[in-house]
């Protein structure tokens, strides 16, 4: 997607890490490296160990082996922290009575950067007429904003996002869009996680997909859509059921996405067209989506936590 | 270390928990300069009157002290729950990922707001219980020759106090139980405990944070409202105060360094 620029970020180097929490397993011997310059997709499931590996990464959770480092060093080595990784993990984690410059200056003086950055990055994330205003009465894409503020403070070279989409708009979801492209774009590197398939398709270069802790798939988001998954079609018809009974009878994969629309995985038009019209079944649309991140992600964690998934039997 | 001392400091004035306590301490001040005042009226008629003893001078002083006694444990405690009450640890320990660094400047941070907790009462007295003390008939310069005696111990209880509190803190993590448990061990709990001690007992328990304090401030809580000038005579001697007081700051903070703040952040 986007034309890695001379790399002014680290890479993030994933090796080994394991995580017990008790008896769960939360992250289970992951190794990945995340290289710079490019928009790097965190995908897995809830409970897949995402959000336990930023941690570690971030030095908040002690792995109970390997190690997470950035650019070779430890987050808690690193000469200038915040001046070199900036982090977005929970849009909650604010005082609802502290203003959002005062927060952003606080940020800053943690740092030991210029606390001038602050009206800067206010501005830089669309916030520069809310700065007076106290984070308690922002909404929860507005936090989303604000918590990006903090993580650009220090004009890193890093950025690990945890689902940073959650609670944005439309609009706001685009601008987050563009403007990780814009900071990868500039030779950063971009970690984020998310759950948003649809949206993370249209973002990210790399992709690392884990489920259960462990390593499923990485590479180039080409790579993986070519090697790994099949191709798919989306068929709209009023006979949703009847379609799901006919494509299960002739043993094909497929997903029920609506009441009126089923994904056929690893048919082409050919090979569909002709087994809906010996069925009789009407069709309203018929499309060819080709092997999405979706269905790389499903065809890698066997469908957790997105729903209905038909099997052949 | 500087950068973590500066980002708390601001962070500690931009919580309205510590204003709140601020705005405590100076009612109570004017509160306990009328009680000593009340105190100091000796013979029948007079309901009140200027100071005149060494400790009814001291403790128009150290008026302050009273609520302090409070107040400086709950800012202890309001500096280190707030983090958890509002997730606001996970980033706190992002921007400075050395936890020990972050509770040194916590501790840092404390003190110094403890500081202008004794210099706001020592403002309230000099703006309104000297004129009050004057306007009675006494002499000025005879309580603010009793400053030097007074100030030095009621500084260092009062940071003692608040470090308590700020251990205290580490330990319990949630906010409103912090300051409940605070405020009622203050009046409640430590009260009790010492007249069950000294009823069952026959023994003098003085070495609760709140008597370990007030023997570090010259016994100001206990005897020197000039009603009771001999309940502070139990106290321990000023050193021993100030080192239990030590103990009772530091080993709740190495406790809570250990068992909370070194954990996991989920």
């Amino acid at each position: 997607m986007s034309t890695a620029a001379a790399p002014r970020g680290l890479p993030i180097e994933i090796s080994g890490l394991t995580k017990h929490f008790g008896s769960i397993l939360a992250v289970d011997h992951l190794d990945f490296v995340v290289e710079p310059g490019r928009v790097t997709g965190f995908l897995g499931p809830n409970g897949s160990g995402k959000t336990t590996t930023l941690r570690m990464l971030l030095g908040l959770v002690t792995p109970n082996a390997g190690q997470a480092t950035v650019g070779g060093r430890f987050y808690r080595d690193l000469p200038n922290p915040s001046g070199t990784v900036g982090a977005v993990l929970e849009a909650t984690s604010f005082h609802p009575a502290r203003r959002a410059r005062t927060h952003l200056r606080m940020v800053a003086r943690a740092g030991g950067h210029d606390e001038a950055r602050a009206d800067v990055v206010l501005d830089l994330v669309g916030l520069a007429a809310d700065g007076k205003r106290k984070v308690g009465g922002f909404s929860m894409g507005m936090r989303q904003r604000l918590e990006l503020a903090s993580a650009l403070i220090g004009d890193p070279d890093v950025l690990i996002l945890d689902e940073p989409s959650n609670g944005l708009d439309p609009q706001g979801i685009a601008w987050l869009r563009d403007f990780m492209r814009y900071l990868a774009g500039e030779g950063r590197t971009i970690l984020v996680s998310s759950h948003l398939l649809a949206e993370m398709a249209q973002t990210i270069d790399n992709a690392v997909i884990v489920s259960h802790g462990q390593l499923k798939a990485q590479g180039t988001l080409e790579s993986l859509t070519s090697g790994v998954a099949q191709a798919s079609m989306h068929a709209r018809t009023p006979e949703a059921d009847r379609l799901c009974a006919v494509l299960t009878g002739a043993g094909t994969r497929f997903r029920r996405l609506a009441h009126d629309l089923v994904a056929v995985d690893g048919m082409t038009p050919e090979q569909l067209g002709p087994l809906l019209a010996t069925n009789q079944i009407i069709l309203y649309e018929l499309t060819n989506e080709g092997a999405d991140l979706e269905s790389i992600f499903l065809s890698l964690t066997a469908g957790l936590g997105f729903g209905e998934v038909g099997h052949p039997e | 270390m500087i950068n973590a001392i500066r980002t708390e400091l601001l962070k500690m004035r931009s919580m309205p928990g510590i204003w709140v306590c601020f705005g405590l301490a100076f009612p109570l001040t004017v509160l306990i300069m009328l009680a000593v005042f009340a105190g100091a009226g000796g013979s029948p008629g007079h309901t009140y009157s200027f100071v005149v003893s060494l400790d009814q001078r001291r403790a128009l002083v150290g008026a302050g002290y009273y609520g302090i006694t409070f107040l400086a444990p709950v800012l202890g405690v309001i500096c280190i729950t707030s983090e958890y009450r509002h997730k606001t640890i996970t980033s706190t320990l992002v921007l400075i990922p050395r936890r020990s660094r972050v509770l040194g400047a916590k501790v840092a941070v404390t003190a110094w707001w403890c500081v202008l907790m004794v210099v706001l009462t020592l403002v309230t007295v000099a703006a309104v219980g000297l004129p009050w003390n004057a306007g009675l008939g006494g002499v000025t310069s005879q309580v603010t020759d009793q400053v030097g005696a007074v100030v030095p111990g009621l500084v260092v209880a009062t940071i003692l106090l608040g470090l308590f509190g700020l251990g205290f803190g580490t330990l319990v993590k949630n906010q409103v139980a912090g300051i409940l448990i605070t405020i009622g061990g203050t009046f409640i709990l430590e009260p009790v405990l010492v007249l069950l001690a000294r009823g069952i007992f026959h023994y003098d328990l003085n070495w609760l944070p709140t008597d370990a304090a007030a023997a570090l401030s010259g016994s100001l809580n206990r005897g020197g409202f000039g009603g009771h000038p001999d309940a502070g005579s139990h106290l321990l001697r000023w050193w021993l105060g100030g080192l239990i007081m030590l103990g009772w700051g530091l080993v709740p903070l190495s406790l809570g360094y250990f068992t909370t703040v070194r954990r996991d952040v989920t």
